[in-house]
């Protein structure tokens, strides 16, 4: 889901303005977008993302290579895995301050949840470090943050070369599905170790009182997918006829 | 334009009456009763929904909502907007069609608002909840708590005041609601009883298991801090009703006036001199008291998520009061004095 969210929720990080909420090819819309010193350091934050994830994809296939094999990859993306997608967080702020059209709330949103599996699941939960879950959603961000600041960076510069929109709009058919599923088996993975050691939890009596249960808050958080995931997924779909039979229509006419 | 050579207009006029044949066109006209016509078309497709002629030039935006009920009964008046630009404001329901920039044809563009439900009535059932669902959680019903303390009581002073405050708290809101508050608005989109029930309910309960529970803690400074909270609790709960009660004064009976509101002989309404919305403040305070008084962090959650919401709100009616009126005073904040 947080794979889901993240193609879906982020209208584009300055992608020169306009609503993607009605497609960034609505090409007769009239485009405020950022001052140019907001589109420097807009352009100059997306391409450092871009090499970011692409450093993460880098490190997975010099990982399996030196290894021979594909489990317990994690260990040697972990620092920039924790780095890149942390630093994300900027994004919130970005909509916040309003040089990047998207709402803060959906933000917001889809980068808590990335940053949730990664630090308060991942980190935390030690022993699910090495299960192959772990692997799945880390390919799929990959993949996916590597394609979507690569968008937003041609965006900014007015020159989106067509495969990437294409990609953007058709890759996350098959890569929300695989981010969703080795989120939620992570998650399901740390749920025995999280009742074990009563991770982040306290129980009454206590001054304050309060109780708060993470095994149970995980089990909710899970259940939440259900409702949410496939409202972002056709919602993505819905967009991909949208923007890519809209420029299909464009080429015919030039 | 129509004819006007019928003897009778086909739409009686606004007192029911038929209208009488108007004078037969001379070389000077004495007073043409120049009838508008007026097309409403779908804000969104351009649809043509209604036409309706022979409208008279005093009619009110709220009578040709009635109109074009008639043609569209599922579009009662309460869900209607009416807007003489499809992406402008809505027109209010008082606004008379001829004081509004059109020409004798008028387009009027229409957007649905969705089922409506009406003010009290969510207001009441947001209310009612949480003095039913407190009490379940005080008496200690069956499925709540172990089953060893099925229908115990509490060995804590403060549980029993905290019920009373609470209780009280939530019938004095529904006696407001139903003879104290006017209300601008008649109606609100009917998504809203859901989104508001379960943010009251589901607080109510949330909070209602932890002050009620066999392992509560009371506070830590004992009854010097409850008497405290109370007193804060309670002060705080008569400048609320104060406030209402100044409010309701302010505007009569079914009427829609907006005034500047200003300190009475009350005290506590002389919170209006720094504060827009002392009602708000006022509220707030008693959500503080009662989280001091029951030392229960889930109160104190619920006092800042209110306070959040209130704050919105009261920055909304103070920018609304200070475009409104010129003489608005300027020493007050909308809901914290000098702060906020």
């Amino acid at each position: 889901m947080a794979a889901a969210a993240a193609t879906a929720a982020t209208k584009g990080n300055g992608a020169g303005g306009g609503r993607v909420g009605a497609g960034e090819a609505a090409g007769t819309r009239k485009k405020k977008g950022p001052g140019p010193l907001a589109t420097a350091y807009l352009v100059i934050y997306n391409v450092v993302m871009t090499a970011g994830w692409l450093v993460i994809a880098v490190g997975l296939v010099r990982a399996y290579l030196a290894k021979g094999s594909y489990h317990s990859l994690y260990y040697s993306i972990e620092k920039p895995l924790k780095f890149f997608q942390t630093g994300a967080l900027l994004e919130i702020l970005h909509c916040a301050i309003g040089i990047v059209p998207s709402s803060v709330v959906l933000t917001s949103f889809q980068v808590m949840s990335r940053v949730f599996l990664i630090w308060a699941v991942t980190h935390s939960v030690k022993e699910v470090q090495s299960e192959d879950s772990v692997l799945l959603f880390v390919i799929a961000w990959t993949i996916t943050e590597i394609i979507r600041y690569s968008f937003y960076t041609f965006s900014l510069l007015n020159h989106l070369p067509y495969l990437i929109k294409w990609a953007r709009y058709t890759l996350f058919i098959v890569l929300y599905p695989m981010g969703v599923s080795g989120e939620l088996l992570t998650i399901y993975a740390a749920l025995p170790f999280v009742r074990q050691a009563g991770l982040y939890s306290i129980s009454l009596p206590n001054k304050y009182n309060f109780s708060f249960d993470y095994h149970a808050f995980l089990i909710l958080v899970m259940i939440s997918y259900i409702p949410i995931f496939p409202q972002l997924y056709f919602h993505m779909i819905h967009q991909r006829r949208k923007i890519l039979s809209h420029t299909e229509e464009h080429k015919k006419f030039e | 334009m129509d004819d006007l050579s019928h003897g009778f207009s086909k739409y009686p006029g606004l007192n029911g009456f038929p209208r009488p044949a108007p004078p037969k066109t001379t070389k000077k006209p004495k007073k043409a009763v120049l009838f508008f016509e007026v097309e409403i078309l779908d804000a969104k497709t351009r649809e043509k929904l209604c036409f309706l002629d022979k409208v008279e030039p005093q009619a009110t935006i709220a009578e040709i909502k009635n109109l074009f009920t008639k043609t569209h009964p599922q579009w009662y008046p309460a869900r209607q907007s009416l807007r003489l630009d499809p992406k402008g404001k809505s027109l209010k329901d008082e606004d008379v069609l001829q004081k509004l920039p059109v020409g004798t044809t008028a387009t009027l563009y229409f957007r649905d608002l969705g089922a409506q439900i009406s003010w009290v009535t969510v207001f009441l059932t947001e209310y009612a909840g949480p003095l039913f669902i407190y009490l379940l959680f005080y008496f200690r019903v069956p499925f709540i708590y172990g089953h060893k303390y099925d229908f115990t009581s509490s060995r804590h002073t403060v549980v029993h005041l905290a019920c009373t405050c609470h209780s009280l708290h939530y019938v004095k809101r529904l006696l407001e609601t139903l003879f104290v508050h006017r209300f601008s608005h008649g109606t609100m989109p009917l998504r809203n009883i859901f989104k508001n029930c379960t943010y009251y309910w589901g607080f109510a309960a949330w909070m209602a298991y932890y002050i009620n529970h066999p392992l509560y803690t009371p506070p830590t400074y004992g009854a010097q801090q409850v008497k405290l909270a109370l007193a804060i609790f309670v002060i705080c709960q008569l400048g609320n009703f104060s406030i209402h009660m100044a409010l309701r004064d302010l505007r009569p009976a079914g009427s829609k006036t907006r005034k500047i509101p200003y300190p009475t002989k009350n005290p506590f309404t002389w919170l209006f001199l720094l504060v827009s919305c002392p009602n708000y403040t006022y509220e707030v305070g008693s959500w503080i008291g009662f989280a001091i008084m029951t030392q229960c962090l889930p109160v104190a959650l619920f006092s800042l998520v209110g306070f959040t919401q209130m704050t919105i709100w009261a920055k909304g009616k103070h920018r609304s009061y200070l475009k409104e009126f010129r003489d608005y005073p300027p020493l007050r904040m909308p809901i914290i004095p000098f702060l906020l």
